[in-house]
């Protein structure tokens, strides 16, 4: 608790946040996420550009080719080209990282506020429904969303959103309750500033650094679990080159040609260790205390 | 006369084989480990309706009537003749002595009686543990056409119909009807179908629920004992998964091979393959209750917007043909003559812009979620249909649901258009044409009065002659309605280790597993 404040007091001379991206910039992990991330943007933006083939374009009398310089990671069971899928698929990874955890951080950020900020009856009720969702393994808890809204991708982001905002409201929650009692607040509220510019303008600005680390490796869990609800059907129908569903229909021909589940299984990993660089880098950035301790 | 000949015919053959196999003798003993894509659902088979839970009763029970191996043609069980009187409504059936079931009791008629009664009657005590589903769909309902079932002394039991049913003799030969131990009913009630006790080759020794089965040989036989000492069926849920086990050594055969591992089957010098003849059908329907599939010439531009050739030859490895009926040629009454609606994009698309549909429409199409016989591969053929109907304008959302979801809404009707199948029962045509396509059964609305009262009529028809003209006249009304695309007949392939001799696959789906032995 008393780290944060000295925290504060010490950045305070300039802006924490440029202080934070010179530090981020210093770190070699903070960079090789970053780099991943841009990456992957700018093939998820350029991918009309970049792949070779449509990636829905199937030709059956064509399926599992090998890697060629015709198709230079192969072709899948419906005889598409492998490149072009992951390209697009990109797009997806992308979307539903960032879409899912907007949801569990708007929710998250506002339960955390409130249970924070007011205390009492209120807080105890968000928490232990909060801590009654924290108590099924995540990927049980999205499944069975999933299960009432029906099978679709769109249903997989709000389900893999769902289950991520006890995460955001818990840290949001800790990091209020250190704050509100501080002098400012105290001032703050001397001064006559209503609840609405006390949450907004003090205590969610000062709550930010742990948050946009969470975030940052929330986005690396959600594309985790969305390729794993894809994989089990539950997410992306066909024909979307979702990676994770991509992985699935791969299974059955793992002996014969088994660069059609490789390629996918590696775009997941590279995307997710991207997101979890960049939070790692982040973390040390943000807060350099955490990493002396 | 043509059962004397086949009956001849298979004589001839064992003797043939026996030369064949010269010094090759058939052993005793031995476990055989079948692995399969799901377990079994229960073993009061009056209770089931599922191949995974049909492929182990049919060695615990035996029939009245039973099916040659590898053929639908009847021969007898249980009941060792049987005649039928001159109005066709009373069928007397000779029993077998010295039958024991598998708790000692003496098997005779009045155990036939009993165990009709209990399907039949929904007042009987032991009228539990389940709806009795095939009895209702092959009997028309409780009590059904089955009016009396009369002992007339140990071993003769009469069965007094309400109506002439042609294809009566081929439908008792089904496994569901099998005879249970009364004894045994009346001992385990509600848990019947974990205790089963029939009169079959193999007793039950252990089941373990989602994991395996496990029978032995009955000692008490009434035929030949069966050479096998044990058989295990292990429910092994991915293909590819279990065609692994095959390949390492845990199980010694399997059904649902995955078409992409057909061709390692066929190179392996310990596999080899055995193919089930063709008795079933894979369509793709449409609902008369969804816009615009009420519109015949829709239904007739998917008919020609799809490539069954290139799907077979993608995604069975060839062993299919293109269906143009909704049953297989390898059922009598087959109608030939129909001129199957060719692939030809054009034409599809010249039948929707008449319907008013030029500029396409969007659907729901549900894909089958698990591998079956007649769709092995239901996530990629749907997404080629899906393809193929692309090519035409039309937008197909593809669906799906868990298998049991999937099975009950399209059974209510819910599905715009779906992919299914049906593997035949009994080799009767009335078990495709009136089961999947009369108005009382359909799952896509397609109510047709005409179709009804031809198949109405086959039904009651005794004369063969009669009833083939009636099959090839509702083959023709089904193929002017085109209420599906009819996609395929497979064949589907069984992957065995090649030491296990004697394996006959029914076209039925399931075949008594007594007569198969190890060399070695």
């Amino acid at each position: 608790m008393s780290d944060k404040k000295e925290n504060r007091v010490m950045t305070k001379n300039t802006n924490p946040w440029f202080e934070a991206w010179r530090r981020l910039l210093q770190s070699k992990i903070g960079i090789a996420g970053l780099a991943v991330i841009i990456f992957l943007i700018l093939v998820a933006l350029l991918a009309p550009v970049l792949a070779p083939y449509d990636p829905f374009e199937q030709n059956i009398l064509a399926r599992y080719k090998a890697p060629s310089s015709e198709h230079l990671l192969g072709t899948d069971e419906m005889g598409r080209d492998i490149l072009s899928r992951i390209i697009y698929g990109s797009r997806i990874s992308l979307q539903v990282g960032l879409l899912s955890v907007a949801i569990a951080l708007v929710f998250g950020v506002s339960f955390g506020l409130i249970a924070g900020y007011y205390g009492g009856k209120l807080d105890m009720l968000i928490m232990r429904f909060m801590d009654i969702m924290l108590a099924f393994p995540s990927i049980l808890l999205a499944i069975g969303i999933v299960a009432i809204l029906g099978p679709q991708l769109k249903n997989a982001m709000i389900a893999i959103g769902i289950i991520n905002v006890p995460r955001f409201a818990r840290i949001v929650r800790s990091s209020v309750l250190s704050i509100k009692e501080s002098e400012y607040i105290s001032a703050a509220r001397a001064l006559g500033a209503g609840d609405f510019r006390i949450i907004f303008k003090h205590l969610l600005p000062n709550a930010m650094a742990p948050l946009i680390v969470q975030t940052t490796l929330s986005i690396a869990t959600a594309i985790l679990e969305a390729a794993a609800l894809s994989f089990l059907g539950l997410g992306a129908q066909p024909p979307s080159p979702e990676w994770g569903a991509m992985l699935s229909d791969a299974r059955s021909s793992l002996q014969r040609a088994p660069w059609v589940a490789t390629f996918p299984g590696l775009a997941i990993i590279f995307g997710v260790l991207g997101f979890n660089l960049l939070g790692d880098g982040l973390r040390d950035a943000l807060d350099p205390k955490m990493k002396n301790v | 006369m043509k059962k004397i000949t086949l009956t001849t015919f298979i004589i001839l053959a064992l003797i043939m084989s026996v030369f064949v196999t010269g010094v090759m003798a058939q052993e005793q003993g031995g476990t055989l480990v079948f692995g399969r894509g799901g377990d079994t659902v229960g073993l009061d088979p009056i209770q089931v309706t599922d191949g995974e839970s049909f492929k182990v009763t049919q060695q615990i029970y035996d029939t009245l009537v039973d099916y040659t191996p590898g053929t639908t043609e009847v021969e007898p069980a249980l009941a060792t003749d049987w005649e039928v009187s001159e109005d066709g409504l009373t069928w007397t059936f000779n029993l077998r002595e010295n039958v024991e079931f598998h708790d000692g009791n003496p098997f005779t008629a009045e155990d036939v009686k009993w165990n009709f009664d209990r399907w039949r009657l929904e007042d009987h005590p032991y009228h539990i543990g389940g709806e009795f589903t095939y009895y209702g769909y092959m009997f028309q309902g409780f009590p059904g056409i089955i009016q009396e079932v009369n002992v007339v002394d140990d071993y003769t039991v009469e069965f007094v119909l309400s109506e002439k049913q042609a294809p009566f003799l081929n439908n008792l030969a089904m496994v569901p009807f099998g005879i249970a131990s009364p004894e045994a009913v009346k001992e385990h009630g509600e848990d019947y179908f974990k205790n089963p006790v029939g009169t079959g080759a193999y007793t039950l020794e252990e089941w373990r629920q989602g994991d395996r089965v496990i029978l032995k040989a009955n000692e008490n036989y009434w035929k030949e004992r069966a050479y096998l000492d044990e058989i295990v069926f292990r429910s092994i849920p991915d293909n590819s998964a279990r065609y692994m086990e095959l390949q390492s050594g845990s199980i010694d055969m399997m059904d649902g091979v995955s078409p992409e591992d057909v061709e390692s089957v066929e190179s392996s010098d310990e596999l080899k393959l055995s193919l089930r003849p063709s008795m079933n059908v894979g369509y793709f329907a449409m609902n008369f209750n969804f816009e615009p599939f009420d519109d015949v010439r829709v239904r007739r531009a998917f008919n020609h917007a799809i490539d069954k050739q290139a799907i077979i030859d993608a995604f069975y490895a060839g062993l299919a043909e293109p269906a143009k009926n909704p049953m297989p040629p390898s059922i009598w009454g087959y109608n030939d003559n129909i001129e199957p609606y060719e692939y030809n994009p054009e034409r599809a698309e010249e039948l929707l812009a008449e319907a008013g549909y030029e500029d396409g429409f969007e659907f729901d199409l549900w894909y089958l979620p698990v591998p079956r016989p007649y769709i092995p591969q239901g996530k990629f053929i749907g997404q080629a249909i899906q393809s193929y109907l692309s090519d035409i304008g039309v937008t197909a959302n593809l669906v799906t649901y868990d298998w049991s979801t999937y099975l009950d809404k399209t059974e209510h009707q819910e599905a715009p258009t779906y992919m299914l199948g049906w593997t035949g029962d009994n080799g009767d045509p009335d078990n495709f044409l009136y089961v999947l396509l009369d108005k009382t059964n359909s799952n896509n609305a397609y109510e047709s009065d005409e179709l009804h009262e031809v198949l109405v009529e086959a039904q009651k028809t005794m004369d063969h002659e009669r009833r083939v003209e009636l099959y090839m006249e509702a083959q023709e009304i089904i193929h002017k309605d085109a209420p599906w695309v009819p996609l395929v007949h497979s064949t589907p392939p069984i992957a065995l280790k090649t030491d296990i001799q004697n394996y006959i696959p029914n076209p039925t789906g399931t075949e008594k597993l007594h007569r198969v032995w190890l060399e070695e």
